[in-house]
């Protein structure tokens, strides 16, 4: 069955399939589709504290289908100030929408300019999924 | 996806579904998703290829003193068209595999086993049938299997059968035709719920289009019944909610048909056979680890490998663990050391550093049996489990 993902512009992303979406000065973070297909089924998020500081690439908690786990890795520094409690009730919200109800956790970034650098645009990022295939 | 063996149904799947590489052959993981699988199995009906399981016939004058030799339950109390669970153990009492053997004939036998034993176990038992009059013939090639689970299986079959299935019992076998093809029934499962076993006999892989035809005529018997193709995901699932066994992860060859808390295979009473001074030594001395249900206190899903806790110290380790789509909670199966082994003991599950709590309860979580349910190992009428399980539907 051959997939198609959907990959937002103006959205920075990870090669572990999280993606970033700049606010003014702060951030939101969450899963990409390609991860949540992959996962199929989302039954539970662990989410992070809020308060506490993370460095890029960290893991900050889980997603977890019937099958398996994924951790969720923040995309950039900084501190988390809001996680979305919604998904405790509904963790299938990120299937549904992944880059929208389905979104993880705010950030206030410690480094965003140095570190963006980091992360793939949305072209860098659809390329890379072609490469998984 | 790299090859593996192929069923007669591998278009179908490979079609409809989320495929996977399981025991060498690349088998249907889901087709809808787990979970709506596995309710349709909970409160109607499912159909599964199980067709990579290993299957071999057992014939001759002493098929019967042979299989009571190398298993552990009593197989001459089984009569004609009936079907048993039992495992193969080694000389230490370790399980080698678990299966279920029918009794096709007075001298000829089926045997059932995992697909990931095939070889395994096909080498065992010709290695010790060499002392007995006996001819084994490994048959999976040969015969398409099929699962037909739920509180809706018999009336699905019914409708495209010969046979009347109603005078087939739990545990009991026949021969009927579906879809005019002649099949070998047992009223056996891996689900917790009443269903079939389905052997498309003189099925070859190479040759599918008898054992296709099974399959979709079921599919349309049992499409007033909103019946769904399950993969293996929804069969882990509920066999892990009836509190089954999986080999490799709940059984092999370190533990024994005692600690798994499946004695009741294991026969003392009969002639010899192999494991028995070792499983009586460790019954006269008692087992010092048990397998337990554990159900999430908080929230969180165990997993195989994560470790069990009681005050601080390590007790046991999950063997299988899930998120179950029923009861919606995380459940899973582990050893714990033989003191703590006890209902209702709280205990802490370590998930990825955290220690989060959880209880030792009764299996089976859940298993019906016509209008009675066990829900965590206590009995409940149906009317009843139906209020307290949102996801159980009439």
């Amino acid at each position: 069955m051959p997939e198609e993902y959907i990959v937002p512009e103006n959205l920075y992303y990870t090669k572990e399939h999280e993606w970033l979406r700049v606010q003014g000065d702060t951030a939101i973070m969450g899963i990409t589709d390609y991860a949540q297909k992959s996962l199929h089924e989302i039954v539970f998020v662990d989410l992070p504290e809020i308060g506490r500081k993370v460095k890029q690439m960290e893991s900050i908690g889980t997603v977890e289908s019937v099958k398996a786990v994924s951790e969720i890795y923040t995309p950039i520094s900084g501190e988390i100030i809001e996680v979305n409690t919604e998904l405790n009730e509904k963790p299938e919200l990120v299937n549904q929408d992944p880059y929208g109800r389905g979104w993880i956790a705010k950030i206030q970034p410690e480094k965003l300019d140095e570190e963006i650098k980091n992360l793939l645009d949305p072209e860098k990022y659809r390329e890379y999924l072609k490469a998984l295939e | 996806m790299n090859a593996g063996k192929r069923t007669h149904l591998y278009n179908f799947h490979q079609q409809n579904a989320k495929m996977t590489l399981f025991a060498g052959f690349e088998m249907p993981l889901w087709y809808k998703g787990i979970i709506p699988e596995h309710l349709a199995v909970r409160n109607s009906v499912g159909i599964f290829d199980i067709t990579h399981m290993g299957r071999a016939i057992i014939e001759g004058p002493e098929a019967e003193k042979f299989l009571n030799y190398v298993s552990t339950n009593d197989v001459s109390k089984l009569t004609a068209l009936s079907a048993q669970y039992s495992t193969l153990c080694n000389e230490k009492g370790g399980i080698i595999d678990d299966f279920v053997v029918s009794r096709l004939e007075e001298e000829k036998f089926l045997m059932v086993y995992n697909a990931s034993n095939r070889a395994k176990d096909y080498e065992w038992l010709t290695m010790h049938a060499k002392k007995f009059d006996v001819k084994i013939e490994d048959v999976s090639d040969n015969i398409a299997m099929f699962a037909v689970q739920g509180p809706r299986a018999q009336e699905t079959l019914q409708k495209i059968s010969t046979e009347d299935l109603s005078q087939i019992g739990r545990f009991k076998c026949g021969w009927t035709k579906l879809a005019d093809i002649e099949v070998f029934l047992s009223r056996t499962g891996y689900t917790g719920e009443d269903g079939f076993e389905v052997f498309v006999w003189n099925s070859p892989i190479s040759n599918p289009e008898k054992a296709m035809k099974v399959w979709s005529s079921i599919l349309e018997a049992g499409r007033e019944f909103d019946i769904e193709p399950c993969g293996l995901g929804a069969r882990d699932t509920l066999r892990l909610e009836a509190g089954m066994c999986l080999y490799g992860n709940d059984i092999d060859e370190n533990t024994t048909p005692l600690e798994a808390r499946i004695s009741f295979v294991v026969k003392f009473d009969k002639e010899n056979f192999i494991g028995k001074e070792a499983l009586l030594k460790q019954k006269e001395e008692g087992i010092k680890r048990r397998r337990v249900g554990i159900k999430m206190i908080d929230r969180g899903i165990p997993r195989k490998g994560y470790g069990i806790y009681k005050d601080g110290e390590k007790i046991g380790e999950i063997t299988s663990g899930t998120f179950s789509p029923f009861l919606e909670n995380g459940i899973g199966m582990g050893y714990v050391k033989i003191e703590h082994a006890k209902e209702g003991e709280e205990v802490a599950v370590d998930i990825r550093e955290r220690r989060l709590k959880a209880e030792i309860v009764k299996l089976p979580f859940y298993q019906r049996r016509g209008d009675t349910v066990i829900l965590y190992g206590k009995k409940y009428p149906l009317e009843e489990a139906i209020k307290i399980i949102p996801k159980l539907k009439a």
